[in-house]
């Protein structure tokens, strides 16, 4: 019935009423099934779209006491009438949330930084994630790969024709459009276990150390480790691939641009069927070579099964800290980050304070870059064991 | 509430008490009453008592003693037999500690088109943030009259709207552009899932806030530590965006963004935006990280896809699949194959089912209630060929096509990589045409099950290169 009801709210002018006589018609008519709305009043995003009308959106029936007809060309919204829930915004209140930076620099703050600066900050609080430079790892984004105009050139790597090719490098130089999206994300988002906490200053250094190990320049100065950033600098930065992105969605033609670029469905790899038009049903495959996996990936948690049984009792295995720590630590106490397991000498100026300190600051996290217990989910108990090997 | 390992150790205390039956000669004797009974030529009154079920033979001991009082489990939980039916996540889609991550839906196991919410997809940019929704506010402010906040009760006293939509991450299937990765439905197709949702549509609030011409554009944002904030045009969320608390009859699940999230039916789940706290309006887009340097789809002419809204029309077939082979099947055996189809454009009007692997296609049938943006059921009647094999002696492909009422049908693998309507000697001749294969995002080709000769099901790509 709910398709029989679609086909009538959506359809009548374009199927024939024998069609709509039942289901098992309709589905015979299938390929007419266009309600036709997506010609009418094309979709943004290149589907169709469901009126209110005859007090009903699609199948779902309204309450009329709230719903007419609408027709957004028209800017018809379907709504008889509005509610006053809610209160007013205080000024402070807009203030305290309202804080997103755009590309034209509406948002962005006053404030300033150095490379240097922000290297020394990066260090501390970004490296334990992001890598020696950007280089990333551990399953975090690299940041940079090298000079950012000839890494845009990789973006044409595709290896459509070639599977072992060496593909495109999708890094903050060779592919982010803008560089406020990089501000406002590492001064709202990051550092990942605990965000909000750099001021627009510390921001602004970390900034310029992203372009400083993208090897960018801005207004033709190259950014190196003396370079300061200032939201006037900030506003001549343009990132090389600023128009590397379709459709262009800016201006006041960017909405069009968009509803345009869906409309077929070449753009975006898609088949749209003229009306009447049958999918292929007979040879209609150019290929009959058949690639199977190549063992795959299968380190799947929990291991996959669809066994009806009752779960296996876990025995009472020993915690291995070694292990532990191989596992949750190592990627920033054995590469140089942070003291390793077993350094007395580099361990002694963090038990200044006494083993118990050390343990509270691995459990709750640093400012420095320390994640709350290295990231890892080992309980309480475990993770001390972790830290008694580790200063042993 | 007792946790669900506590019940599982009771219920296996349970089992264990009980002596009686020898579990894996019992198994042995079932194994071997079904090849006899599958063989159905044989009359009930021949079988001898040796080959009786104890199963039947004997009381279990539910139906012997008390079972649990009403007073336990009072909210319910999955019987303990089913805990294998679950969310699995793997290291190659996390951060390192798995905060930035996904965890996905087992389709394979799903009945119907809703999925329950402990099973529904989980993906998050920082990790579940767990709010206290006596603490949560809703701002909505830029170009509006009145900009206002709401407290969750406040919000709830919108008209409400229900509406029943899948939501799928634009990276499902999107490991899988160059070949196959997954012996697996879970993980080739599960970074979706669907729910009915409550809520109110956006409109509603807006309607006396005085929404300025000028306003072309909304930003949502996440009340995670990510923020996580996405820019949506003004006309989707004046004909069906969302805000949502209700899924599938309860309160929003902290990993769907409890206590409110944003629903665009039909677009990228990224766009859906969880524990939403603030909606912004403005004349131009904002170019949020997670609308640039991600959910982006690099073409091979070195452009990107931004602003990707809808997931295009997509199915696949679910039974079988790599995790719920043939094997107990055999040749003469009439089977259902059935299989989900959605689109994120529309409603589906027809699935085209393929056993060479989407070379000539038959009719399957939609089944169910048909939805707009929402999982769809379809169906087809086989009876098993000797050996799994088609007439030409090679082993059977599954492959499923759907199509939906915007006049979209899925593309076969070379179709998506190399363009429509291309030949095979002009592959990759003009980098206009197709998506390549570095995309990522929005990969809604056709999905192949190869059939063994003992009914396993394994995942296969018909492809050029």
């Amino acid at each position: 019935m709910f398709k029989l009801e679609l086909y009538k709210t959506l359809a009548a002018t374009l199927l024939a009423t024998t069609m709509l006589t039942g289901i098992a018609q309709a589905q015979e008519s299938d390929t007419a099934a266009y309600n036709g709305l997506w010609n009418a009043k094309k979709d943004i995003s290149g589907g169709v779209h469901y009126p209110f009308k005859d007090g009903k959106t699609g199948p779902y029936v309204l309450n009329p006491q709230v719903y007419e007809d609408s027709d957004i060309s028209k800017g018809k919204d379907g709504l008889k009438k509005g509610f006053n829930n809610g209160r007013l915004a205080t000024s402070n209140e807009l203030q305290a949330w309202d804080k997103d930076i755009r590309p034209d620099g509406i948002g962005l703050p006053e404030g300033s930084g150095y490379v240097d600066e922000g290297e020394a900050l990066y260090e501390a609080k970004c490296m334990s994630c992001h890598g020696d430079f950007g280089s990333g790892g551990g399953g975090y984004p690299a940041l940079a790969a090298g000079k950012a105009k000839e890494i845009k050139r990789m973006l044409k790597n595709n290896r459509w024709l070639n599977p072992t090719a060496e593909g495109p490098t999708r890094v903050i130089g060779s592919y982010w459009p803008y560089a406020s999206t990089l501000f406002w994300y590492i001064r709202d988002a990051m550092p990942h276990p605990k965000s909000k906490v750099l001021s627009n200053d510390e921001t602004y250094s970390l900034v310029a150390y992203m372009l400083y190990i993208n090897n960018m320049k801005v207004k033709g100065e190259i950014v190196n480790e003396t370079f300061k950033l200032d939201r006037e600098k900030f506003l001549q930065i343009e990132m090389p691939n600023k128009n590397g992105f379709i459709p262009y969605i800016d201006g006041s033609d960017g909405i069009e641009n968009i509803r345009t670029f869906f409309q077929n469905a070449q753009n975006f790899g898609g088949i749209r069927l003229a009306k009447g038009e049958e999918p292929c049903m007979q040879n209609c495959q150019q290929t009959d070579n058949i690639v199977r996996l190549n063992g795959g990936i299968t380190d799947f948690e929990p291991a996959m099964s669809v066994e009806r049984n009752l779960p296996q009792k876990v025995e009472a295995v020993s915690f291995d800290p070694k292990a532990a720590y191989d596992n949750n630590c190592a990627m920033c106490h054995e590469t140089g980050v942070a003291p390793p397991a077993g350094n007395k000498v580099k361990w002694t100026p963090y038990l200044k304070k006494g083993l118990a300190a050390v343990l509270q600051s691995a459990i709750n996290g640093t400012e420095n870059g320390m994640p709350p217990k290295g990231g890892s989910s080992l309980s309480d108990d475990e993770f001390k064991q972790v830290v008694e090997f580790m200063v042993k | 509430m007792k946790s669900h390992k506590q019940i599982l150790k009771n219920s296996s205390d349970v089992i264990q008490t009980d002596g009686k039956i020898d579990r894996r000669a019992f198994f042995r004797k079932t194994g071997a009453i079904s090849a006899i009974a599958a063989a159905s030529v044989v009359a009930p009154s021949v079988l001898q008592a040796s080959q009786d079920d104890p199963n039947i033979m004997h009381h279990p001991q539910w139906g012997q003693i008390w079972g649990d009082p009403v007073s336990e489990n009072l909210y319910g939980l999955p019987s303990a037999y089913e805990h294998n039916n679950t969310r699995r996540y793997t290291k190659l889609l996390a951060s390192g500690n798995y905060r930035a991550a996904i965890a996905v839906t087992p389709i394979h196991e799903s009945e119907g088109i809703i999925t329950p919410n402990g099973l529904f997809f989980s993906r998050s940019h920082g990790g579940t943030a767990h709010i206290d929704p006596n603490k949560w506010r809703l701002m909505i402010n830029g170009l509006v009259e009145k900009p206002i906040v709401l407290t969750l009760e406040q919000l709830k006293r919108y008209p409400r709207v229900t509406r029943t939509h899948f939501i799928e991450c634009p990276a499902n299937g999107g490991q899988e552009w160059r070949r196959p990765q997954y012996n697996s439905l879970q993980f080739a197709k599960g970074f979706m899932s669907c729910a009915e949702w409550t809520g109110v549509y956006i409109k509603t609030i807006l309607k006396d806030l005085g929404l300025k011409p000028t306003a072309k554009w909304m930003l949502a944002e996440g009340s995670d530590n990510s923020e996580m904030g996405r820019s949506v045009p003004v006309e989707k969320v004046l004909d069906d965006a969302m805000l949502v608390w209700g899924q599938n009859g309860e309160a929003l699940r902290p990993e769907q963004g409890y206590p409110v999230r944003l629903l665009l039916p039909g677009w990228e789940g990224n766009l859906c935006v969880k524990w939403v706290k603030r909606l912004e309006f403005s004349d131009e887009p904002w170019y949020a990280k997670e609308e640039t340097s991600k959910y982006t789809a690099l073409k091979p002419n070195g452009k990107a896809v931004q602003h990707f809204y809808a997931n295009e029309v997509n199915s696949t077939v679910v039974i079988p699949s790599p995790e719920k082979p043939w094997t107990s099947i055999k040749e003469g055996d009439e089977v259902e194959i059935e299989g989900l189809a959605w689109s994120g454009m529309g409603t589906i009007t027809r699935v085209d089912l393929s056993f060479d692997g989407g070379n000539n296609y038959v009719k399957a049938n939609l089944k169910g209630l048909i939805l707009p943006k929402c999982w769809t059921r379809w169906s087809y009647m086989y009876t098993i060929p000797k050996g799994f094999k088609n007439k030409d002696g090679k082993q059977i492909i599954l492959t499923s096509r759907a199509m939906d009422d915007a006049g979209f049908v899925q593309p076969s693998v070379d179709q998506e990589i190399f363009g429509y309507g291309v030949a095979k000697e002009d592959y990759g001749k003009d980098k206009d045409k197709g998506m390549g294969v570095e995309s990522v995002y929005h990969r809604n080709a056709i999905e192949s099950w190869e059939v063994s000769e003992n009914g396993e099901v394994n995942h296969v790509q018909i492809r050029t290169i």
